[in-house]
């Protein structure tokens, strides 16, 4: 929505026409002797070498599954293979010019590209970094399994080649000394000093992350291209075109400040096999017939689209120095389809029953190895004997790594009977650290020049005054002042911290918690994005695990629904399935509704804590809001921020002396006593809070009982302690939320205090949740969202009956048994 | 540390046993394999020993008290220990039905009857953890708790009010007070009640059951149809016939043995459930058929001699006395006869029992010997010619080569119709039958 950005009606409803540039499509046809221009002997051999080495690791892994051996050597693997036997060329091709600043991001089908590319950069990379990246490598645990068993000794390359093909093996057989101690497998190994970064079971889930790892290539100003990797079928998803077209948003090259207007360093690479699974993409399951096509559609660059020849490694390579020139010079993104073919099944048990004998014996005709290999010979370049002899190595070399991969002695799995936690310690990295970067972060003016920052300094930062009386709205320092006195602090702190979503810049944030920050800081770190929450969410996941710190924004909590796999699936894994090698400080701000009805008032903070590895909190103070958000903000984990639209204009009412100007935390994890009693407990997530309060004083007032209230502030981590200290003093606890009741998180709160507090407890714990309804209309939420009266009518109902009162809502066990047997 | 000893389940239809007698007293020493008690069931009786030696530091009932099984009946420790956590929680329940039920004019009797019975815990009656610690820390006797929580569940405030209200014990007089059902008024410190209280409900128990004679001083019950029917019957019998009484004793110690080995091997053999009365019943079908008119019904003009025996079995149920058959017994096995007599007894007690089953005996046996009873007339089940009133075990002395010696002895009442049998005839059956249980052995191989 910027204003500089003039829509005109006089030209935009001019007629006219949309034109394309035509699509190349194999244009590629040099011959040997052309090439060897730009290839020397040595070149064309290594190239093959590379190709028949996925070959063979691919081929061995295709006998381990369906033969249980591998020359001889038994072993059965349980793990997924999905292999790319057929698919070298298009590997080999596209690793070849990639260097180590160059990040590529797979699929589920990806050990060729794995060792493509670790091959590549074995090549480019001189032996002291080759040695300091192994040996820097988990303390050398992997290095030391191949050390000094390379066939040629003291050859620190060929030394690099066992180390590569070893970690990935170890890592697909879950052995403790593989690249991610064996918590990745097949479908998630990866190498992030080789520039190898984390493939993906879920199709198409590494487009928007690859595309967010290239926005902080382009805004931290780092080197090299990201490539994102990803299957023809994978075009069907809607992430994927979310990340095409955010990746390509205007923009980037319209708006953002010089230095960071060249479109993003991004190949989005479809290696094209034709099938997605068996699902055929040209002619049954897509409408492109030609994936290239799709990349006019996105853009007026049409994503420089092209297919190529995936099956001649020259063909791609050719490509390759191509897009990565329009990269370096125009900037990206490119599209690429490579076609290719994969003459195996999906996997071993496909037992192919939508393709022909006739079909996978023409392309077996069309072998890369076989092909590339009779070029060369009748080129001259080599003889026969010379690949011949490659393959033998080949085959003795892979005889070794796989020895060394299934000796339990030197390649264990993880030891979960004498380190029951060493998963456990992974879900979290838990580390403080202030700034991911140490360099001064591009800002437009000084923080003290920001009107918002001026306008909060004459604010009164708690919410009564002198008299105890509430300080009007408009005076008074709110939650959402806390949110953005933090999150400024941060973007002056922290050079690599960005921050988008929907509405953010100019408009403020759809409630006005970014309001301010346009001024401060420049386009590049703090935009607008796309109505694209698979996009924002994945893309947050891509710069931090490439080394930024990001707040992405989730308009409202009902849009998780629109991004679940790159919340609970990316983001949440990310660090323990790389065993520690990645970090993931990313907040996601959530904004949970109400008055909007069915799809825009959930409270989703429950869902969010079923997913191991986020961490959920729900500030409803402001001085909790402040103190939460600089938590999340100085840590290096993922963090779900809930915010309740119902209280952003709320005032501090609890810590005494208002909300601090300076820097201060609220350890994530902590409950808070808001007002203590003794007769009582009360626990809240989330704005319920205000309600419980006044539930606390109306039982006080009429009925003499002394209530505690206690917010939980944070759903996970939690710290019981508290809470189990206010249930052994008062012996009653009522838990109350707005989220819906069933598989609420208050439901587990309450069985661990239950667990736990047993022989203390007067009556048991009684969870008040929302309906397990739609959110009806803002005039009918009272018969929704727990209210003051129904906690005190399930106090008087389950926990301690109130004399003289009657109860209006119904909190009966045949209530209870009714309406779980509707499922309502 | 204290153990407790529960009153165990002798099979499983059997749901309470009655303490028939005390061996040991409360503060003695008890060693392993000393009786502790001894119980019965409605079939037999049975010893406890003990399996831990240590002081018997608690007993929860008195003889003559129907314990539920399982329930925890005495405890055995160490000298001073607190065997309170294992009082039954239910011990004082049985009191206030009865007390509901019985004539006003009893409520007089001394110890008989509990005072203020609303107050005391209801069946079902739940009570939060929080409640139960802060009654213990209080000193309070949670029983006399009136629960407010939801569902009337006792909960921490109504402890509370307990406590305020004064009936909290000293540490001393609660443990005296266990099991009593009264109500106390506590004149100790801070309202407690100590031992000295507890003496004087009785006399506040009288006055107030003479105040209430006042009002109402007893209840008109309408007969039952079964009341009616065993009234009629019973009157018959005894207006139409010329009953009388034989009484003997015989030595109980190898049926007693031998039904130890039954228990002692109740999982191997699956044999565990045979009473006593089981054992008299089989001795019984295996005696009548040389007696037989015995085994006969005595009709207006003839005898009905029968030629198997059908063996009644009295059986007291909630709604009255019936009496089963068990026809052809004399055929059936001992595992057998005692099988088919739960079976009658239950379907007697259920209210499903055939009424075929109920006519056409030749013989009935009754037991009054769980309740304690040393000798009785039983009431002939007319038209039958006999019946046999098995008692209770008790310790006689014999002289045995000079020496005197206590043997169990188990009494045997059998009333017979002179109309159709003669003293001595009706006595050599006895005489055989005594014969055939103090050598059961002998009797099982024939």
């Amino acid at each position: 929505m910027p204003k500089s950005q003039f829509m005109d009606p006089d030209v935009l409803r001019k007629p006219g026409f949309i034109e394309f540039e035509p699509i190349p499509v194999n244009q590629y046809n040099k011959t040997i002797k052309e090439e060897s221009k730009n290839f020397s002997k040595d070149d064309f051999l290594r190239i093959y070498r590379d190709m028949a080495i996925i070959r063979e690791f691919e081929q061995m892994l295709l006998d381990i599954k369906t033969k249980s051996e591998y020359q001889g050597i038994a072993y059965n693997n349980p793990g997924p293979a999905h292999l790319s036997l057929g698919q070298e060329a298009s590997a080999v091709g596209q690793a070849y010019l990639l260097d180590k600043n160059d990040y590529i991001f797979g699929s589920h089908r990806s050990h060729g590209e794995i060792l493509a590319k670790g091959l590549s950069c074995i090549h480019k990379l001189d032996d002291k970094e080759l040695l300091a990246d192994m040996e820097g490598f988990f303390d050398g645990r992997t290095y030391k399994v191949v050390e000094g068993k390379e066939k040629d000794k003291g050859n620190v390359k060929d030394l690099a080649i066992d180390f590569l093909l070893y970690g990935a093996l170890a890592e697909i057989f879950a052995r403790e000394t593989g690249f991610n101690k064996g918590l990745g497998g097949s479908m998630h190994a990866f190498f992030t000093p080789f520039g190898i970064y984390p493939n993906n079971a879920i199709v198409g889930g590494s487009a928007t992350i690859a595309m967010g790892a290239s926005m902080f290539k382009r805004i931290n100003g780092k080197p090299g291209v990201v490539v994102s990797n990803v299957g023809d079928a994978s075009m069907g998803r809607g992430p994927v075109w979310e990340a095409l077209n955010m990746g390509a948003m205007d923009q980037i090259t319209q708006l953002w400040e010089e230095g960071y207007n060249k479109g993003l360093p991004i190949i989005f690479n479809f290696f094209n096999n034709l099938y997605g699974m068996g699902g055929q993409t040209m002619g049954e399951t897509m409408a492109y017939n030609f994936l290239a096509r799709v990349g006019a559609g996105v853009s007026p660059t049409q994503l420089h689209a092209e297919r190529v020849d995936g099956y001649n490694p020259l063909a791609v390579i050719d490509a390759m120095r191509r897009k990565l020139d329009i990269i370096h010079t125009q900037g990206g993104p490119v599209l690429m389809d490579t076609l290719t073919y994969r003459m195996t099944g999906h996997s071993p048990s496909d037992a192919s029953t939508y393709r022909t004998k006739e079909e996978v014996d023409k392309w077996a005709e069309h072998d890369v190895l076989v092909n590339y290999e009779k070029k060369l010979v009748d080129a001259k370049v080599a003889k026969a004997d010379d690949f011949a002899a490659m393959r033998e190595d080949i085959r003795e070399r892979m005889k070794k790594i796989v020895t060394l991969a299934i000796d339990d002695s030197v390649s264990p799995r993880m030891d979960l009977v004498k380190n029951p936690n060493i998963i456990a310690d992974l879900m979290f990295s838990n580390e403080k650290v202030a700034k991911m970067e140490d360099r001064t972060p591009d800002v437009l003016i000084p923080k003290e020049e920001n009107p918002r920052v001026q306008k909060i300094a004459k604010k009164e930062r708690f919410g009564f005054d002198k008299n105890g009386k509430p300080v009007s709205k408009n005076k008074v320092y709110q939650l959402r002042d806390g949110l953005f006195e933090a999150i400024i602090d941060k973007f002056y702190e922290d050079p690599t911290l960005v921050a988008y979503g929907e509405d953010n810049r100019d408009w403020g944030g759809a409630y006005a918690v970014y309001q301010g920050l346009t001024e401060s800081l420049p386009y590049h770190r703090f935009f607008n994005s796309p109505i694209s929450e698979s996009a924002i969410a994945g893309s947050a996941v891509g710069y931090a695990m490439s080394g930024g710190r990001v707040i992405a924004e989730i308009m409202y909590c009902d849009f998780i629904g629109c991004c679940g796999d790159e919340i609970f699936n990316q983001l949440a894994k990310w660090q323990s399935m790389s065993a520690g090698v990645l970090k993931m400080p990313v907040i996601i701000r959530v904004s949970v509704g109400s008055k909007y009805g069915a799809q825009h008032s959930q409270d989703w903070s429950s869902m969010c804590a079923h997913v191991p590895g986020l961490k959920v909190v729900f500030p409803v103070t402001p001085y909790d809001a402040k103190g939460i958000m600089n938590s999340a903000l100085n840590g290096t984990d993922p963090v779900i921020v809930f915010e309740s639209q119902r209280i952003y204009d709320v005032g501090e009412q609890f810590h005494e002396g208002g909300v601090p100007e300076g820097y201060y935390e609220v350890e994530i994890g902590e409950p808070d006593i808001k007002k203590e009693g003794k007769d009582l407990t009360i626990l809240t997530i989330g704005a319920t809070l205000y309600r419980a309060l006044d539930a606390a004083k109306e039982l006080e007032e009429k009925y003499g009982i002394s209530c505690e209230v206690i917010d939980a502030r944070t759903i996970v981590p939690f710290n019981y302690e508290k809470v189990l200290e206010s249930v052994k003093k008062t012996g009653r606890i009522v838990l109350a939320s707005d989220a819906c009741t069933r598989g609420s998180a208050l439901n587990t709160i309450a069985q661990n205090i239950t667990e736990m507090a047993f022989d203390y407890l007067d009556a048991p714990p009684v969870v008040v949740g929302a309906q397990n309804w739609i959110t009806p209309c803002h005039e009918l939420e009272t018969a929704f969202f727990p209210q003051k009266d129904w906690i005190i009518d399930a106090i008087h109902e389950k926990i301690l009956p109130l004399p003289g009162y009657t109860a209006t809502h119904n909190f009966t066990e045949t209530e209870q048994i009714r309406t779980n047997k509707k499922g309502v | 540390m204290a153990t407790p000893v529960i009153m165990p389940r002798q099979g499983q239809s059997v749901e309470s046993c009655i303490i028939a007698k005390w061996h040991k007293q409360k503060g003695d020493q008890v060693n392993v394999g000393d009786q502790l008690f001894t119980y019965e069931t409605d079939k037999a009786t049975f010893d406890e020993e003990a399996t831990v030696a240590g002081t018997l530091l608690e007993i929860f009932f008195e003889e003559g008290d129907d314990v539920e099984c399982l329930l925890n009946v005495c405890v055995i420790g160490e000298a001073g220990e607190d065997a309170s956590q294992f009082r039954p929680a239910g011990e004082a329940e049985e009191a206030a039905p009865q007390a509901e039920a019985a004539p006003v004019a009893e409520a007089a009797a001394p110890a008989a009857a509990p005072v203020a019975v609303s107050d005391v815990a209801k069946d079902n009656q739940f009570i939060s953890p929080r409640a139960k610690a802060r009654a213990e820390k209080l000193g309070v006797d949670i029983r006399f708790a009136e629960g407010s929580g939801p569902k009337g569940r006792v909960i921490e405030r109504d402890v509370e009010a307990l406590a305020q209200s004064g009936v909290a014990f000293t540490k001393a007089a609660q443990a005296e007070a266990a099991g009593s059902a009264d109500k106390f008024e506590g004149t100790g410190i801070g309202g407690r009640v100590t031992t000295g209280d507890l003496k004087r409900p009785v006399a506040e128990a009288v006055a107030e059951a003479m105040n209430a004679q006042e009002g109402v001083a007893y209840t008109d019950v309408p007969l039952t149809n079964i009341r009616k029917v065993i009234s009629k019957a019973m009157h018959n019998s005894l207006s139409s016939t010329a009953q009388l009484t034989l009484n003997t004793s015989f030595d109980a110690t190898e049926i007693m043995a031998y039904r130890k080995k039954l228990k002692a091997n109740a999982e191997k053999l699956g044999l565990g459930n045979i009473t006593l009365n089981d054992i008299v019943l089989y001795a019984v079908s295996r005696t009548l058929l040389n007696h037989q008119d015995l085994n006969a019904n005595m009709l207006d003009d003839k005898m009905r001699i029968f030629n198997h025996v059908n063996l009644g079995v009295a059986v007291d149920t909630p709604r009255g006395l019936m009496v089963p058959n068990i026809f052809c017994a004399e055929l059936k096995t001992l595992s057998e006869i005692s099988a088919e007599t739960k079976e009658l007894a239950s379907a007697c007690q259920g209210g499903t029992i055939s009424p075929d089953l109920l006519n056409g005996g030749s013989f009935t046996v009754t037991n009054l010997g769980s309740f304690g009873i040393e000798s009785f007339t039983p009431v002939l089940n007319a038209p039958q010619t006999g019946i046999l009133g098995v008692d209770t075990i008790v310790q006689r002395a014999k002289e045995v080569n000079g020496e005197i010696v206590y043997y169990p002895a188990m009494g045997l009442s059998l009333t017979f119709d002179h109309r159709a049998v003669d003293g001595a005839p009706a006595a050599k059956f006895l005489q055989e039958l005594k014969t055939n249980l103090e050598n059961f052995s002998v009797l099982l191989a024939k």
